[in-house]
């Protein structure tokens, strides 16, 4: 019985000790990757590539999550509010969802899907391929080279995705509210304007920054950290995008909270 | 300097030992490098070589034991030092490491370009007089590394290596995976630079033929320890039994 016992709180004791150490050794990992991201010099072919890879060509897939989303809130919003005789507030509610919540969240979730995968799996392969060992044999800082342009990038595409996404979940609102509810696209547009607060756009840009900044670190340490050839690729790609969800989860709440709470 | 043949020590790896969770991988290696000098170290797969190579360029630290290079202690030495001191190196790794998402000739001149501002066009001429010594068409320059062959890969691997002419050679397993004729081919290239450019090379392999062609030291790794040293000529008079393994084939390949 005790020998069990010892068992289950020596593999307990284990894990939430390796737990630690990868807490631990992820903290390195962020400091060293904003330290690098910030020292000269810059790849800027590298950033360019990776502005063009993260914010380019994820426009349609943010367009498109947005304005479908934009959409579903006013028809939505228009069937619970009807009763009550309160369609002038869709505007409003559908401003407010996508701007705090919707848009930055929704852009998160599909970068991290799009990018967050596609840069743990290049980096994975680079570490299981020895090109990250080879790297450091040419002269070159892995963490300049690689991770510093993934960082500089997600910080400046995922905010200005967050903005577009926004405009984009706006005006599927606005496509429904006039083309399927009716309504006057003047006061429909004047309520739009009368609730757009600064506070609501720069708490989404914040938002966004952050994502943009969970999104690139967890990505590039389980990429960076692979091991075990093809299914450690694997490994760091589900666990980038699943961590870098759950953490764009939490976070949203907690800045909600710090904002408006 | 080398009291013997008063040749300078260019690698000297004095009681390096290294293990991973318990499992001890090399104990107690000592060898130098001397200038000049080409060293094949051969072994069993699985018996360290790549991992004493590692340890040479500092991918990994060793647990105990010391690597200097040009008179400069590797072990412990600070990042930007070791950085400085890995660019006097041409090394290729087991599967040869070149970067998917650049151009080969982009993967060759890698080093040089970092140190050196060059345009397209002499970075393509650059690469193109090292890869035509490699038997190579100058149609895989612009191609990338996924779009060629393995045994090419290989090539652009050593041409990588030797860009900028190094006067230190590591090569992992150089001519695995390559025809005879290239694999040869690889061997003169090797050849051609310790003895043209003054240069040292430390060559893993199982090539016997390889060896008996590129070096002029052989050293055995068997348990953990360096188990045989001595010349390629030597090599073939050992009662060692792990290298009359090793040698068996090149004997049986003799006679028939």
């Amino acid at each position: 019985m005790l020998d069990i016992f010892l068992d289950i709180l020596g593999t307990t004791g284990k894990k939430f000790i390796n737990f630690v150490a990868n807490i631990g050794h992820f903290i390195i990992f962020f400091g060293s990757a904003i330290y690098w991201a910030f020292k000269p010099p810059w790849y800027f072919k590298k950033i360019f590539q990776q502005i063009l890879d993260i914010g380019y060509f994820s426009l349609p897939v943010v367009g498109l999550t947005t304005f479908f989303s934009g959409m579903v809130l006013a028809l939505q919003t228009y069937n619970g509010f009807t009763d009550f005789n309160s369609e002038s507030t869709v505007a409003r509610i559908v401003l407010t969802s996508i701007t705090r919540e919707l848009g930055p969240v929704l852009t998160g979730l599909m970068v991290a899907g799009r990018i967050g995968a596609k840069m743990a799996a290049e980096i994975a392969t680079m570490r299981v391929t020895e090109q990250i060992d080879a790297l450091g044999t040419l002269g070159t800082r892995p963490m300049q080279y690689l991770i510093a342009p993934k960082i500089i990038a997600s910080l400046v595409c995922i905010p200005l995705l967050v903005l577009i996404g926004n405009t984009i979940g706006i005006l599927g609102g606005y496509v429904i509210a006039i083309y399927k509810l009716n309504f006057n696209p003047s006061l429909y547009l004047y309520a739009t304007m009368e609730y757009l607060q600064l506070i609501d756009i720069i708490q989404g840009t914040v938002k966004a920054a952050i994502f943009g900044l969970i999104i690139s670190m967890v990505s590039c340490y389980f990429g960076y950290n692979a091991s075990k050839g093809a299914e450690g690729v694997g490994f760091a790609t589900t666990s980038s995008v699943v961590i870098s969800s759950v953490m764009i989860l939490t976070s949203t709440y907690i800045i909600t909270a710090l904002f408006f709470g | 300097m080398d009291k013997r043949n008063n040749k300078k020590v260019i690698i000297k790896v004095s009681d390096l030992s290294k293990s991973f969770n318990n499992n001890i991988v090399l104990k107690n290696i000592n060898f130098q490098l001397l200038e000049g000098e080409s060293l094949a170290i051969i072994g069993a797969s699985g018996s360290g070589k790549s991992v004493l190579l590692k340890n040479i360029i500092g991918i990994l630290e060793p647990d105990k034991g010391s690597i200097v290079i040009n008179d400069t202690e590797m072990v412990n030495l600070p990042r930007n030092l070791k950085e400085k001191l890995l660019l006097d190196l041409g090394i290729t790794f087991q599967h040869g490491a070149l970067f998917d998402s650049l151009k080969n000739w982009e993967n060759i001149i890698f080093k040089t370009a970092n140190k050196e501002k060059t345009n397209n066009k002499q970075g393509k001429q650059l690469a193109f007089s090292i890869i035509k010594q490699l038997g190579l068409q100058p149609e895989i320059l612009d191609l990338y590394p996924s779009e060629i062959s393995g045994g090419m890969q290989k090539r652009v691997a050593i041409a990588r290596a030797i860009c900028g002419n190094p006067k230190i050679l590591l090569f992992d397993e150089p001519t695995s995976g390559l025809d005879p004729v290239t694999g040869s081919l690889i061997d003169q290239l090797i050849k051609t630079a310790v003895k043209t450019i003054g240069g040292s090379a430390i060559t893993i392999t199982h090539d016997m033929a390889s060896v008996c062609r590129i070096a002029d030291k052989v050293i055995l790794i068997d348990k953990q320890t360096i188990s045989w040293t001595g010349t390629p000529k030597e090599m073939f008079n050992s009662a060692n039994k792990k290298i009359q393994e090793f040698i068996k084939p090149i004997d049986s390949e003799i006679f028939f």
